[in-house]
């Protein structure tokens, strides 16, 4: 890193940096966007439905529907952007920025493929470069960050609907926090540090966390699900039945808010792959080439992806008062149990 | 007599959640795999415009007033519809025609205005039932619309030739033979490709 303190000259170590930012972010961005059209035909799939297959682009391609990606976003970007005169304006710009931004963030730690040397130089593929002292605490520092965006978009609405659905998003992304930093904690315990590269390591050295801690990992996977906002706990939004944080929000700005959900989801699945399926780590093969790690973290990411699309058109919407139940009196003790079983046997010497 | 609700007892692994949910999933799945092996044609949706349902016989669709072989119209204009009608839009003004009422004495009636209001129509059929020559038949054509009120209003030369070709002659027999559009049994499965 000692070049990058040589501004403004360019060096490889600042492009490599420069080039990652771009590839990663545009890596998210694309697959949330394309993960739209995966929900909306996935779902239909799971439900005996066709799904959207109508639009055409240039009137003749079909494409499995895809052109709708491009319509949607071009009827988002025309659409009138309606401000209510009741909002607070400055936050209400603000919402769907705090909303977005900290669902694209979370990636930054998590490495995404095996760390090469070219020329002698260490080239790491990770936007942060591992040791930096922030490691896996910074994705969940940022993921909590997130509960801003709701709140905000609900409390400048001045809606009593928007503010009542942002305060029992709040109260689930709250609740489920110390369930998910007790499960992480279970692991950074075994790791002995709580750096993703380090993590990805330990893995490869004696297996999986999937395998070593299970409980944990239903523990972590759960709160997922609270923390991304989807079903089943998508109090914050309900689309169905209850009015959510961003009734007020229209055009562009609604767009952001529903990409940020799935921001938030590529973040959690990269977590869980990073945490619990050995990250980057190829089964069986631990001189995997570069590229192969690169493509069984695509794997893997994808696979939870899909998993999070999958539960939501399986599984029915729980009742608040369940999933308060869910989070303080089964997941929270479950968790202290995994971190103390875990405590116990790392003093037995295992 | 009530029906006694059988209390279901969850075992620990219901309670768990954990199970029941994998099951759940595995029964989407199971779906997933079924819909997406299955051509567009033989998927439960029927996409409208490029498909069409078949229509079972008794189907109720627009009206068609039928004629004698030589083309007379068949209806008397008794107003037995009219009065049976519930939804009250069909409207009948009678005359008198033919010569048979110089040459033999008696006259034939026939509608000289037959209108129904088809956006008043509830499609019951009961003008069907009601008629006592069978002049009035509810068949199946089912895209009644138009841009404005007063074109849904079908008169008598509109229910005469609702289902006759251009050349007057009856089509819809020819056109259950080979549809323009691909069609589908309501049971059976047709193959024809279709968008996916
Ligand atoms: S189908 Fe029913 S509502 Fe329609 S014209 Fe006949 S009797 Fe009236
Ligand atoms: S359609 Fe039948 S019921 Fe109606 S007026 Fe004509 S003959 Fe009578």
């Amino acid at each position: 890193m000692e070049s990058v303190t040589h501004l403004p000259g360019l060096s490889a170590v600042m492009i490599w940096t420069l080039l990652k930012v771009l590839i990663v972010f545009s890596a998210v961005m694309g697959i949330a966007s394309l993960w739209t059209w995966v929900e909306r035909r996935g779902s239909a799939m799971l439900q005996d439905r066709i799904g959207p297959n109508r639009a055409l682009l240039f009137g003749r391609w079909q494409l499995l529907g895809l052109p709708q990606l491009v319509a949607d976003g071009i009827k988002f970007f025309f659409k009138e952007d309606q401000v209510p005169p009741h909002v607070t304006k400055s936050l209400y710009w603000l919402a769907p920025v705090l909303a977005f931004v900290p669902a694209l963030i979370g990636f930054a730690v998590i490495p995404f493929g095996r760390d090469f040397t070219y020329k002698g130089v260490p080239y790491h593929l990770s936007i942060l470069e591992p040791g930096n002292s922030m490691g896996m605490l910074f994705p969940l520092a940022i993921g909590a960050v997130a509960v801003y965006g709701i709140l905000v978009a609900a409390w400048s609405s001045n809606n009593k609907w928007a503010i009542l659905g942002g305060m029992r998003a709040s109260a689930q992304m709250v609740s489920y926090e110390i369930s998910l930093g007790l499960a992480v904690l279970a692991i950074f315990m075994k790791v002995g540090g709580y750096d993703p590269s380090e993590i990805i390591k330990d893995q490869m050295a004696s297996g999986w966390f999937i395998w070593r801690q299970p409980l944990g990992f239903l523990v972590f996977f759960t709160c997922m699900f609270a923390e991304s906002n989807r079903l089943p706990f998508d109090f914050a939004e309900g689309e169905a039945e209850i009015v959510g944080f961003h009734n007020e929000y229209g055009s562009m700005k609604f767009a952001l808010i529903a990409l940020s959900e799935y921001g938030h989801i590529i973040t959690a699945s990269a977590l869980i792959a990073t945490l619990y399926f050995g990250g980057w780590a190829v089964p069986f093969m631990p001189e995997a080439p570069v590229l192969l790690t690169i493509l069984f973290f695509l794997i893997k990411l994808l696979f939870f992806l899909w998993v999070f699309v999958w539960v939501r058109w399986t599984l029915p919407r729980f009742r608040y008062d369940q999933l308060m139940f869910l989070g303080w009196k089964v997941l929270l003790p479950i968790s202290m149990a995994n971190l103390i079983f875990n405590a116990w046997l790392m003093s037995r010497g295992h | 007599m009530g029906v006694i609700v059988k209390k279901v007892e969850l075992t620990w692994l219901d309670r768990s959640y954990v199970w029941p949910i994998a099951q759940g999933m595995i029964i989407t799945f199971r779906h997933f795999l079924k819909q997406i092996a299955t051509p567009t044609s033989k998927r439960f949706t029927i996409q409208y415009p490029d498909m069409k349902k078949t229509l079972p016989k008794g189907y109720r669709g627009l009206h068609e007033l039928k004629r004698f072989e030589d083309g007379a119209i068949k209806c008397v204009a008794c107003f037995m519809c009219q009065e049976a009608c519930p939804a009250r839009c069909i409207s009948i003004e009678a005359e008198e025609f033919s010569e048979l009422n110089f040459t033999q004495g008696f006259e034939e009636k026939r509608p000289s205005v037959f209108k129904i209001d088809m956006l008043r129509c509830i499609y019951c059929g009961m003008c069907e039932e009601a008629c006592p020559k069978d002049a009035i038949w509810l068949r199946n054509e089912y895209e009644v619309a138009a841009y404005d009120r007063l074109s849904m209003n079908y008169g008598k030369w509109d229910l005469i030739n609702t289902y006759a070709g251009a050349d007057g002659k009856a089509r819809l027999t020819q056109s259950q033979e080979s549809p323009a559009t691909p069609s589908r049994p309501a049971s059976t499965s047709g193959n024809q490709a279709g968008p996916s």
